[in-house]
């Protein structure tokens, strides 16, 4: 690819614009999915009346939020408060592009896959950070604040556990995870063959746990959502935002829900490969399309399942305090993280069994997880709490707003 | 950490239980005898009219001043079938205005007005809803054969039943003195 050249260019486009599609039609199931289940687990009916099963709610609800009027609050800079969603959504989308859906179905294939998702995937945080600043508010600039402490706390055991699945495979390319790949270490050959092996969710149980985890605390979702808490920032970073720019802002965050998601199934549950050849399923033959669309199918159904159970967990579990949020990431999830690591290179260091990662896994996983929550369970640290109330009693909080911009 | 995994098979535990929303308009959940929806006239299958006789006491007491009624001579009383003299000509409600208290079947001598299920009357218009006496009776006999509904004392006799009566107690009493003539003779003649 190194002359320029208008293939590529309309392939890329195509690609590109195939996948926003796809991408909006899936944030319109997710918001669907969402209310329906959130609806059964208090024995609720969800959206019923716009459409067969209320399924074309989520149309009603877009064509409402762009025909809203967008609000600029007057002492809002500008262009930074408009472009603080756009942030956030280009983050989302792109780190799509390098996410393959089946084998070659791929916009944009990278060989650093995964260290492009993680590199990506942090600048949305900017934009959170810039939507509170700008926004003139001190429940935006809290939320905002509060994002970027949570958001950054919570990339590190996302990224140590995506350096450990690494380790693993030894390759960043999402491919590998899957397909498998064949890597020489010195003088010995390694060769990991992933298609039809066992997921990696039985090598390394706490892995999984700890991505989901942290990845849930990355959304913002419940039981992590403190940044924006409706009972404590009113909105958090969205709170001044209306109509379009409002929807842009959700639009990036089921984007970065199905995301997650995906991420989970493609590291953990083999992505599109299914358990047995589906040669062997049909007892046919199958064209090459064929095992795309039924890899792509596959895909799909684990990732949506993996959102049902983020959504499960948004209609169980209430919210964290901030305190404990830092707890929980900081003293359980990120050394978890750490030692799994360890776990693995040293596994793969001497040529271990794989089980024996497994073996040291779970008593881990357990024992660090019960301790984890105990200790985040625990009153909080009346210093913490001091520093609170000492800043909400300066100045009623009006430090945080940036000068020029009060009211 | 137990607790959370306990937090989870709950959840999932109402998950599957069953809907406890009712989606109004097209599922109606059974209504309560009790139940006080707006006021209707109630019908006397006995008699073949309604109870009310327009006495006006309910139209007097209303609260919201919702009602209006008027009286007229009962042709039934005169060809002897009825015992109201009196019986309502027009009656009309203005289900707009009626609050719903229930004062109006508080205060009726008659057993002629009482608190219907009927409670999905509406409409755009503040003076819209107007019920005359005929959409009345239909909902006050609506709400008789839903509930069962019995009247609180029996009918006066009417003037036929009344003249069937006192003829029969005349034949009766013409029978007693038939079966003992010393009684039938006043005791003042007996002593000239």
């Amino acid at each position: 690819m190194n002359e320029f050249n208008w293939t590529y260019v309309g392939v890329a486009a195509l690609g590109i614009f195939g996948l926003f599609s796809f991408l909006a039609t899936v944030v319109l199931s997710l918001t669907w999915y969402e209310r329906k289940m959130l609806a059964r687990i208090q024995m609720r009916v969800g959206p019923s009346r716009v459409g067969p099963h209320g399924l074309l709610q989520p149309i009603a609800d877009v064509f409402k939020l762009v025909t809203k009027e967008d609000i600029r609050p007057t002492n809002s800079s500008g262009i930074l408060f408009w472009s603080a969603p756009l942030i956030v959504f280009v983050s989302a989308f792109l780190v799509w592009l390098t996410v393959p859906f089946a084998d070659g179905l791929i916009v944009a294939p990278q060989e650093l896959g995964l260290l492009y998702i993680v590199a990506i995937a942090t600048v949305g945080i900017v934009g959170l950070l810039l939507a509170g600043y700008t926004s003139s508010s001190k429940y935006s600039v809290l939320g905002g604040m509060r994002a970027a402490a949570q958001l950054v706390s919570y990339e590190i055991p996302i990224i140590v556990v995506v350096l450990a699945i690494a380790v693993l495979v030894q390759s960043l390319d999402l491919r590998d995870v899957i397909l498998g790949n064949e890597v020489t270490i010195g003088e010995r050959v390694i060769s990991f063959d992933g298609q039809g092996a066992i997921p990696f969710a039985f090598i390394m149980p706490l892995g999984l746990v700890v991505f989901i985890l942290a990845g849930l605390a990355e959304l913002g979702r419940t039981p992590f959502d403190i940044h924006h808490a409706e009972s404590e920032v009113v909105g958090g970073p969205f709170l001044e935002y209306s109509g379009a720019h409002w929807a842009v802002f959700f639009l990036a965050e089921y984007i970065n829900t199905f995301m997650i998601a995906a991420l989970t199934v493609l590291l953990f549950f083999g992505g599109w490969s299914w358990p047995s050849p589906p040669e062997s399923v049909f007892g046919a033959a199958l064209d090459e399309w064929q095992t795309d669309a039924l890899g792509v199918g596959w895909f799909l159904f684990k990732t949506y399942m993996v959102v049902g159970l983020f959504f499960w967990f948004r209609g169980t579990y209430p919210r964290l305090r901030i305190d404990q949020l830092m707890a929980f990431g900081w003293k359980s999830l990120i050394p978890l993280s750490f030692v799994n690591l360890i776990l693995i290179a040293i596994v793969m260091f001497y040529d271990w069994p794989l089980w024996v990662m497994t073996a040291f896994s779970v008593p881990i996983l357990v024992g660090g997880l019960y301790f984890g929550a105990r200790r985040t369970a625990r009153r909080a640290d009346p210093s913490t709490v001091q520093m609170y109330r000492r800043a909400s009693r300066e100045d009623g909080g009006n430090k945080l707003v940036p000068e020029g911009t009060r009211d | 950490m137990l607790n959370s995994l306990k937090a989870l098979r709950v959840s999932l535990g109402t998950m599957m239980r069953k809907k406890v929303t009712a989606e109004y308009p097209k599922e109606h959940l059974p209504i309560q005898d009790r139940y006080m929806g707006f006021p209707a006239l109630l019908w006397d299958d006995a008699r073949d009219e309604p109870f009310c006789t327009g006495c006006m006491v309910c139209v007097r007491y209303c609260p919201t001043q919702c009602m209006s009624a008027e009286m007229m001579d009962n042709e039934k009383f005169v060809e002897g079938d009825s015992h109201r003299k009196k019986i309502i000509d027009t009656f009309e409600i203005n289900l707009g205005r009626c609050i719903l208290c229930g004062i109006c079947v508080d205060v009726c001598n008659f057993d002629a007005i009482e608190m219907s299920h009927e409670h999905e009357r509406s409409d755009r218009g503040r003076d819209a809803n107007r019920v005359d006496l005929g959409e009345l009776l239909v909902m006050g006999t609506k709400f008789q054969k839903d509930t069962g509904w019995k009247q609180s004392k029996p009918n006066l006799p009417s003037p036929k039943e009344r003249s069937v009566i006192a003829e029969a107690k005349a034949a009766k009493e013409a029978a007693e003195a038939a079966a003992n003539p010393a009684s039938e003779v006043p005791p003042e003649t007996t002593a000239t």
